[in-house]
């Protein structure tokens, strides 16, 4: 910015008519180059207003050269020309500081597709995404939740649960043995399934009894896509008085809907599980297609938990008499529900830890 | 397990039943079919069996099961006796049964004068289409009767058994002697102990029990004279002897889940019949027919209210008869509405009332249930470890790791740096997978390093990851499993293009660990230095809280690191349940709304003074208002002496009741740094 002063040797004004026209001419010239910053109007105040030779100041000093008739109006026409001039400058002064708070703020300007500063963004587990998103709903439904150990007895695991020694049924869950345990009913193991928790649970509590058992279970599988020795399942547990199969079958229905979505219907077919009588599979249609697809076989139903009404036999051993009391159980694999809700291909994924699957958003 | 439709349709007078309609009614009844081949009367069906069913795992029981479903009768092919020669089979050979407990039956017949040929085109097409090789015309027939009625049959050689004192051939069903040996068929030498059951002659046993036979008495081209075997074995004796030999049989998986007693002489009829047709023979007069102790008939009530209280829904009186009487259960009303059910000597499964339930429930359908929810209920409990376990899983989360989950078990070799973590020793698991599944692990950071390995091999080398998990160890002899806490953070933090990231160092672990305390409102917990095996030397702590040890935190000693190529990683592991969590407040005070104020004293002192030392100094015998001590920066270098460190400390004072007058503060701060002069070795900027 150039300065607003006029050239050197410019003649002062004499007259209020001839002030007033380089006021025009100076403010028009200061237009034109435009940009006009605070400093520059600091120094257009300097120039008309400053008291000692202030342009304003200057012809008013000419009053005692003006005739006596004149004085009046000369007076008042250099102080309507002051209130002129101060009223035009602080316009300029204010547009000046706006545009000096503009370009300051400019100055301070970012390229804001620059890649952010994210703070470190943790993530929860699909598991655990899963397993909650389980208990929700049932939790909804009145259940709560309870936990036990995984080095269990043979007991806990299997006997009281009506598994007898040597039986068949234990075929259909290949065990893992911890060294230096007891024998028979206290041999340790690692637990199959989450039930000793449901047997404990009895133990420790009468009825009404509503809980759920999530936790990690063992079974000696060899790794492949659709199993490891380790994986979370997910079992509950009611027992109170008159609870029935039916109610079994609207406690299901009802998780499925509220889990897969309102359309979602259940299916019981019957199957065998030493704890339970009758025992049923439970499937769920397939809310991911309309005609069949790969997740449901093409059968238009996924097999998602096994199911039941409690055993006489387990409720006994729990020293709950069953006359009394009946109760439904049933369990599903928490890992499986994650594989067919993500479309996980595989489900060392869920134990791999690889960064780039842990940091993907679940449900 | 395979069934052919048209064996199936033996027993089902009238039409083949439709392929679909079978499978889908089979299915809905509990026996699953997972698949068919083929069409019309060749068609076979895959069928999924529970083990509680044995009685299904043949045509004939199948087929019951399948007429039921259908709403079809049900027709039993019946076996004529065959047509017996003049000589007795009693003076042929003997059957003792030495161990009744655990052979309730054995019948047996005697055929002479075969001749070994080739089974019949219809035993053959048979067996084939249940993916059998058929073998000779005896063996053949044993099978096909096996996968008819369901009752494993044995054939012997009768000129290779030895003769007992009367000079007739012996079988005698008794437990193996210890050191007596067996050659079963499959060629392999057994050695036996004296829990084996086995069929023996006069001298030695011939077969293993229920399992499979000798070779040096089975059948062979030239036999002419056959000694057929029809039993009933105890289910856990044959189970225990196959388990302990490593063998699996079509006809130990039948014994294992119980066998009807009741169908052996029927079967034998049946397969000397075959024998006879095919390879020709006279039989002798007569059945062998040796009792053991019987298994007691079942009779079960079925109390119709309680049926109906049980599945929720009305299934009338009638029609639950109707079911029972078509599966062959005895059905008479013994009181209004009371039901006394004989079961079926091939219902081994059904000893209660809810069983029976079962079969009337499966046949009326489960889909025909109605979906009620049981009555409102209040949870009145809640398991704290696990509300705790999901407070920390938030908290890291927040904290910015990610969550992982790894295995419980881990290699000896991996586990045993860690072994101290944890009070007695890790439990190792006898039939492991193998390496590296055989170990409980004693801290979840085993399973981190893992998984930060399988990162860092993918160049992804900034990890912050965290496991909420257990810990196992067994305490004289008894399993303990404690709740953890753990973490890993390795490679660069705060990575951003506008400054240079910075490793991750002791401190952001310790940071981590205080921000879990401090999430759960805990106090701030100690740092103690410690020597821990697994831990950088210098650059490990104990976390302390409540004057215990509540886990470690440091940086992964080098050979460590090393092993697991992570370089320099920091871990951290706190057991959960000893966090001090304070219960939360009842009544909160209300802030101070008079501003605190802080000054700052810089002290000069070697670096093996702790920063603790200097917290304590400042901290004993100051006022009420001092608010905290914080450590404003720590510089090493020009113009501090070698071996030293110049700190400057924040000392914060405050008033809940005024504002601090300018003086006070100052000479609260003089009186600190007074305070921190007589600290041996620590100089203060500005005071002497």
């Amino acid at each position: 910015m150039s300065s607003t002063r006029p050239e050197a040797g410019g003649a002062a004004p004499v007259s209020v008519e001839e002030a007033r026209g380089l006021l025009d001419a100076e403010l028009a010239a200061a237009a034109g180059r435009g940009g006009l910053l605070p400093g520059d109007v600091h120094e257009l105040k300097v120039r008309w207003l400053g008291k000692k030779q202030g342009v304003v100041t200057t012809l008013l000093a000419r009053l005692k050269e003006v005739p006596k008739e004149e004085k009046a109006a000369f007076g008042a026409g250099v102080n309507a020309l002051k209130q002129e001039v101060e009223a035009r400058l602080d316009v300029l002064e204010a547009e000046a500081s706006a545009r000096a708070a503009a370009l300051a703020e400019a100055a301070k300007a970012v390229d804001v597709t620059l890649p952010p500063r994210v703070p470190p963004v943790g993530r929860l587990h699909p598991l655990t995404v899963v397993r909650r998103r389980i208990e929700h709903v049932f939790r909804g439904l009145g259940y709560e939740v309870a936990d036990g150990p995984e080095i269990e007895t043979d007991w806990y695991n299997f006997e009281s649960l009506n598994f007898a020694p040597d039986h068949p049924a234990r075929d259909s869950v290949d065990t893992f043995f911890i060294e230096g345990g007891g024998t028979g009913r206290d041999a340790l193991l690692l637990r199959t399934h989450t039930s000793p928790v449901q047997m404990r649970t009895m133990e420790g509590r009468r009825p009404p009894i509503r809980v759920l058992c999530p936790g990690r279970v063992y079974r000696k599988d060899d790794i492949d896509p659709r199993h490891s020795p380790v994986f979370h399942q997910m079992e509950g547990l009611v027992v109170d008085e008159g609870i029935t199969f039916a109610h079994l079958r609207g406690t299901l229905s009802a998780f499925a809907k509220s889990f897969f979505g309102g359309r979602a219907e259940v299916r019981l077919a019957p199957t065998f599980f030493p704890f339970v009588e009758p025992g049923v599979d439970c499937a769920v249609s397939c809310v991911f297609c309309e005609t069949g697809c790969r997740i449901c076989s093409y059968s238009g139903w996924i097999e998602i938990m096994g199911a039941g009404m409690v055993h006489p036999n387990v409720l006994a051993n729990a020293g709950i008499d069953p006359e009394r009391y009946t109760g439904f159980a049933f369990g599903m694999g928490i890992d499986r529900i994650a594989m067919l809700l993500h479309g996980i291909p595989a489900l060392r994924l869920l134990f791999e830890n690889d960064v780039r699957f842990l940091d993907r958003t679940w449900s | 397990m395979k069934f052919r439709l048209e064996w199936l349709g033996q027993y089902l007078p009238g039409d083949l039943p439709d392929l679909a309609t079978l499978r889908r009614r089979l299915t809905d009844v509990g026996f699953i079919v997972e698949g068919t081949e083929g069409e019309g009367k060749d068609a076979v069906l895959e069928v999924e069996l529970t083990a509680n069913r044995p009685d299904g795992m043949n045509h004939r029981g199948l087929a019951r099961e399948a007429a039921c479903a259908l709403g079809r009768p049900f027709r039993d092919v019946p076996v004529p006796a065959p047509a017996e020669g003049a000589a007795a089979v009693s003076s042929l050979a003997t059957v003792t049964i030495a161990a009744p407990e655990l052979c309730s039956r054995y019948s047996a017949r005697v055929v002479e004068g075969i001749r070994v040929r080739e089974a019949s085109a219809r035993v053959q097409v048979r067996l084939r289409a249940l993916g059998m090789n058929p073998i000779s015309a005896p063996v053949d027939a044993t099978n096909h009767v096996l996968w008819d009625l369901g009752q494993p049959l044995h054939a012997f050689d009768l000129e290779t058994l030895a003769k007992g004192p009367d000079g007739l051939p012996a079988i005698v069903v008794r437990l193996a002697r210890a050191g007596e040996t067996l050659v079963t068929l499959d060629g392999v030498e057994r050695t036996l102990t004296p829990e084996d059951l086995v069929i023996a002659d006069a001298e030695r046993p011939v077969a293993l029990a229920g399992v499979m036979g000798g070779l040096e008495t089975a059948i062979t081209p030239s036999t002419t004279r056959v000694l057929l075997e029809s039993a009933h074995f105890n289910a856990t004796a044959v189970r225990k002897t196959a388990r302990r030999h490593g063998m699996h049989t079509d006809a130990s998986h039948r014994f294992e889940r119980g066998t009807d007693p009741e169908t052996t002489v029927e079967a034998l009829d049946r397969v000397t019949e075959l024998l006879l047709a095919d390879c020709g023979g006279t039989v002798a007069r007569g059945v062998i027919d040796a009792l053991g102790t019987p298994r007691p008939r079942q009779t079960v009530t079925l109390r119709h209210a309680r049926l109906v209280s049980f599945l929720g829904m009305e299934v009338p009186l009638p029609r639950c008869a109707e079911i029972l009487s078509s599966l062959a259960f005895g059905v008479r009303e013994a009181a209004p509405g009371v039901l006394e059910v004989s079961v079926p000597t091939w219902r081994v499964d059904v000893e209660q009332e809810c069983d029976l339930i079962e079969e009337v429930i499966r046949v009326v359908g489960y889909s025909s249930l109605p979906e009620t929810l049981p009555h409102a209920y209040n949870p009145t409990w809640s398991e704290p470890t696990l509300a705790r376990e999901e407070r920390a899983r938030d908290l890291f989360a927040a904290a910015g790791f990610a969550e992982a989950c790894t295995y419980s078990f881990v290699s000896a070799e991996e586990n045993s740096p860690f072994a101290s973590c944890v009070d007695g020793t890790p439990p190792v698991v006898s039939n492991a997978l193998g390496e590296p599944f055989t170990t409980m692990r004693s801290t979840p950071v085993v399973g981190l390093l893992r998984a930060a390995r399988h990162n860092v091999r993918r160049g992804l080398g900034d990890l912050a990851l965290f496991e909420v998990g257990r810990s196992y160890a067994l305490v004289e002899g008894r399993p303990v499993e404690s709740r953890r806490a753990a973490i890993l953070l390795r490679g660069r933090r705060g990575v951003h293009w506008a400054a240079e990231a910075r490793p991750a160092d002791f401190y952001d672990g310790s940071g981590a660990v205080a921000a879990l305390f401090a999430g759960f409102g805990a106090p701030a917990p100690a740092f103690r230095p410690a020597a821990l095996p697994f831990l950088a030397p210098g650059r490990s702590a104990e976390v302390v809280a409540d004057g215990k040890v509540a886990g470690w935190v440091g940086v992964l000693a080098g050979p460590l690191g090393a092993t697991w190529d992570l370089g320099e990683a920091v871990v951290a592991d706190v057991e959960l349940a000893a966090i001090p969590v304070p219960s939360p407040p009842s009544s909160v005070e209300m802030p101070s709304r008079f501003p605190g104020s802080g000054v700052d004293l810089t002290v000069t002192h070697p670096i093996a003074l702790s920063w603790d030392t200097l917290v304590a100094a400042v901290r004993t015998g100051a006022p009420a208002e001092l608010l905290s001590v914080e450590a404003k920066y720590l510089w090493r270098g020009a113009g501090v002496p070698e071996g030293h460190v110049k700190t400057t400390l924040t000392v914060a004072f405050g008033s809940a009741e005024r504002s601090l007058e300018r003086d006070e503060i100052n000479r609260w701060r003089d009186e600190a740094a007074r305070r921190l002069l007589a600290v041996p070795g620590a100089a203060v900027d500005g005071i002497s």
